[in-house]
């Protein structure tokens, strides 16, 4: 191998030299923004993490296997998976072999690095070797690879039907001409790479293009304008990354450290949020997934369009899409990149400033907390609970049944658990409403607390600060009760369909739990839609600005999903869902909390907690 | 064709407008066939006490319109299987094999008593002492029922169960249920003097004919307690009783007490049989699920299909006297239908 060009440099190479320094330009501004824009407890936290030698292999792994590998989505979709793999590991590769080849070859250019990506152009074939060899064969290799991608890439644009998806982002203009300018780089890569390969060398796919072309062509004239094109489309490609939906591409790799350093959104445009922002891919998987978006119905409000809003700066759009959001979780459990939709939408909810400032400080404690002295369990149902009043008549009755001696903190009146205004954004207002609520758990005594209602079950969770008090699900509790034998349960015909809750499933991560406890009572079948892609009852708490018409459609789509089972019946352990679908579905709907009290008998009377 | 057999009119529905058509028609000189499900004619009204304003005998309202139509031929425990359109008329299929041919249908089939269970909060079937109106009346009619304490010291009745309700699905207005919850609160009244009496409500509708004055009545001679206010929470005390929270909106002041009966004012719907035969014979259906007649002014009685025709509470909330006209005027309507046809 020797140079072909002594100076090694040739003006066609500007373009992509130019969109090169800009996109690092660009990348370096916005790493620098993001990290002043990040709280400095954060920013702290996340240098902390870059030289933990666990958080540091953790990173070097998901941004392999994700970036590049896309491994979570070869487990949804083959097809997607291979497609976008192709492109991202082939390309990948072409750039590490380009520069393993200038090392190689001609090391005292390795400070030009524009060379490895045209390397085909500035050099000529004076012997080939068995490393040459390999090395061109891998590049025509991986070349293919990425062509077959870019071909699935064309048929998804014409069928994404094909690709198993119903629905798609539509593209902005700048998408547009970065996918057109995306499709073009690697057959003009081929092309260039062909009309040089009687010159450079090549493989088994440009020697034998390269002999063909000059059949009829006989020529070099061909050689410089496809090497010019072939650099111009990667210059445009990189003059638009940023402003479109490839400024996924550098971002994944930041939002991939900024994540395992366990940094949270705290403000909806700046930090971290920007950075989820920036690495949406606008795939647009979160349109089908969306309960939203049945019957064709608020697809311009999926969070693949919120990512679009923040970064075009829309307010009034960004303000409508947040308020309408179900906050189910749904577009947050199917994303590939794990831009977080419901919690981009809090955030920008918690900006607004309402006239009226909520004030709960009179609420009094005291009373509430002399109530709940006197037990080691509590019981708390949750406001919830008194609009569906047979989840707490049946939890009484297995209590009973199984001897347990409790209190029931919210029986008559009590404290919200505060998720309705954390999830309206009022986030202050709802920490008033845990520390009062906390207060009254603390000093009840009590060293257990069930909790019945999902939605209050994660704000316990999560939100609040319980020193020695264990928070446990009754679906926990009721399986504990049965495993020790003080609960006894008999089995029933009835085939039952479980709805996951979006607060207990995706919010709390249970899905094994409630269908063990099931099974254990009676048949249980599954709806095509279950677990984390369970669709939302249409009912929660998120929306602020659904009416009631559209919930219905929702409602009786979700409800479409369960029947397909089968079952005699429905069954969910979230009361909200239960009321939701009891409005409109065909057949009963009951809590497991009733199920399990009908299957029960009551044998043990020890009065004792656990 | 004067001279041969009388022309048969089907009637879908044995209630009040139903036997109240076919008396009407019985006198016109047709043949009217009438279709009930149950085992029984009288539908609602049959299971009713005493009907406002006169407080008059319901059970003797319908014995009186059962004699009127004895010449008729009606099928008990019957439904309807299907509708086919024939050249001309129709042909009616029953459950029990009868098929009729006719020019005229007459629909007939009423309203659904709303399921209370469906609004779980007020404790229906999860509650024990926890009652709907029919059941009530049902009571009052001397069936026993456990849900009703011998002496009951206070008695609550909630306005508007399942009506003007989105949520149950259910916009329209019942029209019945104000004066039905005022009759009631009376009756209780008379019943146990000592008890009192809550009515939450969030409108009163009292526009028919004496009703202003037994709400009048209801609170000068009677002392029942009426809260504006809907019902925020209804749970069950240790003891069984009943504890309601409402606000009252008139003083803005949240009000709490504990009941040893709650009655809940069902409301009525749109009858699900009824919708999926009217599906069948191609009828329009309304917004609120109810039959559509041709327009709500001046052809309440008519439907979309030439020949098919509505009376009562198949398309909309109705009173007994309301649906007692309807009847009739729809009789003359089918009268007239076959007239101009001969």
């Amino acid at each position: 191998m020797i140079d072909r060009i002594s100076s090694g440099f040739h003006p066609f190479v500007l373009p992509f030299l130019a969109g090169m320094i800009f996109v690092l330009g660009y990348c370096l501004y916005g790493i620098i923004k993001i990290l002043v824009q990040l709280p400095a407890e954060d920013r702290k936290r996340f240098f902390i993490s870059l030289v933990t030698p666990k958080t540091f292999l953790k990173n070097i792994r998901d941004i392999f296997c994700d970036c590049l590998l896309h491994v979570k989505l070869w487990k949804r979709n083959r097809l997607l998976g291979y497609m976008h793999s192709s492109i991202a590991f082939g390309w990948f590769m072409l750039i590490v072999l380009g520069h393993i080849e200038v090392i190689l070859f001609l090391p005292h250019r390795i400070h030009l690095f524009y060379y490895p990506i045209f390397f085909n152009f500035f050099v000529a074939e004076t012997d080939s070797t068995i490393q040459g060899s390999l090395l061109f064969f891998l590049m025509d290799f991986f070349l293919l690879i990425i062509l077959s991608g870019i071909a699935l890439a064309m048929i998804k644009r014409v069928r994404s039907r094909l690709f198993g998806m119903r629905r798609t982002a539509r593209p902005s203009l700048l998408n547009q001409i970065g996918l057109y300018a995306l499709w073009a780089i690697f057959p003009l890569r081929l092309l260039a790479e062909s009309f040089t390969a009687h010159i450079s060398g090549g493989s088994f796919l440009t020697e034998p293009a390269n002999w063909v072309f000059r059949q009829f062509l006989g020529n070099n004239l061909n050689m410089l304008p496809t090497w010019w094109a072939y650099s111009i489309s990667l210059g445009v490609f990189m003059f638009v990354l940023p402003f479109s939906r490839y400024m996924h591409i550098p971002a994944e790799m930041m939002l991939i450290p900024l994540r395992n350093a366990g940094i949270k959104i705290r403000n909806a445009r700046k930090g971290f949020a920007r950075v989820e922002v920036w690495s949406c891919p606008n795939c647009g998987v979160c349109i089908d997934a969306c309960p939203m978006s049945v019957d064709k119905a608020n697809i311009k409000d999926c969070t693949v369009y919120l990512t679009r809003q923040i970064r075009r700066g829309n307010e009034r759009r960004i303000e409508e899409i947040s308020d309408k959001c179900l906050l189910c979780g749904k577009c947050e459990a199917v994303c590939q990149v794990g831009v977080e939709g419901p919690a981009l939408r809090i955030m920008t909810r918690a900006e607004r400033k309402y006239a009226l400032p909520q004030d709960y400080s009179s609420i009094p404690v005291e009373s509430l907390t002399e109530a709940a002295k006197g037990s080691k369990v509590l019981y708390y149902g949750g406001c919830m609970s008194q609009l569906v009043p047979s989840i707490g008549r049946s939890m009484e009755s297995i209590f009973r049944k199984a001897g347990v001696d409790y209190k029931w903190m919210d029986r008559d009146g009590g404290i919200c658990c505060g998720r309705p205004m954390f999830l309206s954004g009022r986030i202050k207002e709802a920490e008033e409403i845990v520390r009062k609520n906390e207060s009254v758990i603390l000093g009840s005594g009590a060293g257990t607390l069930v909790v019945s209602c999902p939605i209050c079950y994660k704000m316990f969770k999560e939100k609040y600060t319980l020193p020695g008090i264990r928070i446990v699900h009754y679906i926990n509790y009721i399986e504990e009760l049965i495993d020790a034998g003080r609960l006894q349960v008999t089995r029933s015909d009835l085939c039952y369909v479980y709805h996951d809750p979006c607060e207990l499933g995706r919010g709390a991560g249970m899905y094994e739990e409630p269908r063990r406890l099931i099974g254990r009572i009676a048949g249980i079948a599954e709806a095509p839609k279950n677990r984390s892609e369970s669709i939302c009852c249409g009912g929660s708490l998120g929306s602020l600005t659904l009416s009631f018409a559209k919930r219905e459609k929702m409602t009786r789509n979700a409800l479409d999903n369960l029947y397909a089972a089968k079952a005699d019946a429905l069954v969910t352990a979230c009361p909200l869902c239960q009321t939701t679908f009891s409005r409109y579905a065909d057949r009963p709907v009951r809590d497991i909390a009733e199920i399990v009290d009908m299957q029960t008998v009551g044998t043990i009377t020890k009065t004792d907690s656990i | 064709m004067f001279l041969t057999m009388k022309e048969n009119v089907v009637i879908i529905g044995g209630g009040i407008a139903g036997m109240e058509a076919a008396r009407q028609l019985l006198l016109l000189g047709y043949n009217p066939i009438v279709v009930e499900q149950k085992e029984q004619l009288g539908g609602h009204v049959g299971k009713w006490h005493r009907l406002f304003p006169d407080m008059s005998s319901a059970q003797d309202l319908v014995r009186r319109m059962e004699e009127d139509i004895s010449e008729a031929n009606i099928f008990l425990e019957t439904k309807v299987n299907s509708i086919n359109r024939l050249r001309e008329g129709y042909q009616v299929m029953l459950s029990n094999g009868v098929n009729i041919a006719c020019r005229a249908i007459l629909i007939a089939s009423g309203f659904k008593l709303f399921d209370a269970t469906r609004k779980e909060e007020y404790g229906y079937g999860v509650y024990d002492h926890v009652i709907t109106n029919a059941d009530l009346e049902a009571w009052f009619n001397g069936n026993a029922d456990p849900r009703i304490p011998h002496a009951p010291e206070s008695v609550g009745f909630v306005h508007c169960v399942g009506s003007r309700d989105l949520k149950a699905g259910n916009s329209q207005c019942s029209k019945v249920c104000c004066m039905t919850a005022v009759k009631q609160a009376i009756e209780i009244k008379e019943r146990f003097p000592s008890a009192r009496v809550w009515c939450f409500y969030m409108d009163l509708r009292l526009f028919g004919k004496k009703y202003e004055d037994f709400y009048i009545g209801a609170q000068q001679d009677y002392a029942v307690q009426f809260v504006r206010g809907r019902i925020s929470e209804v749970s069950e005390a240790l003891g069984g009783q009943i504890q309601v929270k409402a606000e009252d909106t008139l003083t803005g002041k949240p009000l709490r007490v504990r009941l040893d009966l709650l009655v809940l004012m069902s409301g009525m719907s749109c009858n699900p049989e009824m919708t999926r035969l009217a599906r069948m014979a191609r009828l329009d259906i309304d917004s609120d699920g109810f039959l559509k007649s041709l327009d709500n002014i001046r052809s309440i009685n008519e439907s979309n299909r030439p020949g098919i025709f509505f009376a009562g509470a198949c398309t909309g909330t109705k009173t007994v006297p309301e649906t007692l006209a309807e009847a009739r005027a729809a009789a003359l309507d089918i009268h007239r239908y076959l007239q101009k046809g001969l």
